[in-house]
């Protein structure tokens, strides 16, 4: 059933949540927004196979792919970020004290 | 047995293992051990699209994130050169809060996936023929938006990472 799925898609993306907010280290951050990405992807597929469907299958395609440039930008970031001041946690970037 | 049973026991195991592996990438200590956790987590999640009879996503999950975007990120750790995790703490100062909320999310959004009810009167067969032409016709502009993103990603991405010179005063 879909119930399954989203359930499935439901506690990935939790985890991911929960990972995003209490790691400190930036590429730690980085993969957790993978894992969320993931789950909503799983939750798109299953929408599209139990609805017959295609537009969620295409959906997912356009979604990693919006996903592989957010990492590859979010990594040059943290790799400016780290060459600059050499700190790589979330935490200790606090110079704007908002 | 037949397939039904089969199938709810791989759901099974993949919600155990996918479970169990996403919470392995945000507790290691070591990062070059995330990265292998989210390596294997990447493969189970094209194995669930398989269980969803698309086999096109599965292909492109595994070229795109487990080919792609997981070689970004052990080149980042390997450029970075990151020991120092090992002795300073994992968490930030409010991580029960962030849990506390989560799982408030967590609460309030399964209690609403609870009633969704779809029959699943016409379920895909998985042809990726029809994917294409979709792709190639009804979504053809959003395609090539898509490939100006990766673009304007690419430059970018290098542009950020660009060692500038220092500048002489």
């Amino acid at each position: 059933m879909i119930n399954q799925y989203l359930l499935l898609s439901a506690t990935l993306f939790t985890i991911g949540l929960i990972g995003f907010i209490i790691r400190r280290d930036l590429i730690v951050m980085l993969m957790c927004l993978e894992i969320m990405f993931n789950a909503v992807n799983i939750s798109l597929a299953s929408f599209s196979y139990y609805g017959g469907d295609y537009t969620g299958q295409v959906f997912v395609l356009f979604s990693i792919a919006v996903a592989a440039s957010e990492a590859a930008v979010g990594l040059a970031i943290v790799l400016a970020l780290v060459r600059a001041t050499a700190k790589n946690h979330s935490d200790e970037i606090n110079w704007m004290k908002g | 047995m037949d397939l039904k049973t089969v199938e709810q026991a791989f759901f099974i195991y993949f919600y155990i293992s996918l479970s169990l592996l996403s919470i392995g990438v945000i507790a290691s200590r070591n990062i070059i051990h995330s990265v292998f956790f989210l390596l294997i987590f990447l493969l189970h999640v094209a194995a669930v699209f398989l269980l969803l009879n698309s086999e096109f996503l599965m292909v492109v999950q595994i070229l795109v994130y487990v080919g792609g975007v997981l070689v970004l990120f052990v080149f980042a750790i390997m450029v970075m050169n990151i020991k120092e995790e090992l002795r300073h703490r994992r968490f930030v100062k409010f991580a029960g809060v962030g849990v506390g909320v989560s799982l408030l999310f967590f609460i309030v959004f399964s209690s609403l996936i609870t009633k969704i009810k779809i029959e699943p009167d016409n379920v895909i067969v998985s042809d990726t023929k029809i994917l294409g032409s979709l792709l190639y016709s009804y979504y053809l502009l959003p395609f090539e938006i898509l490939s100006l993103v990766l673009l304007i990603a690419l430059i970018g991405g290098i542009l950020i990472a660009k060692k500038y010179p220092r500048e002489s005063k």
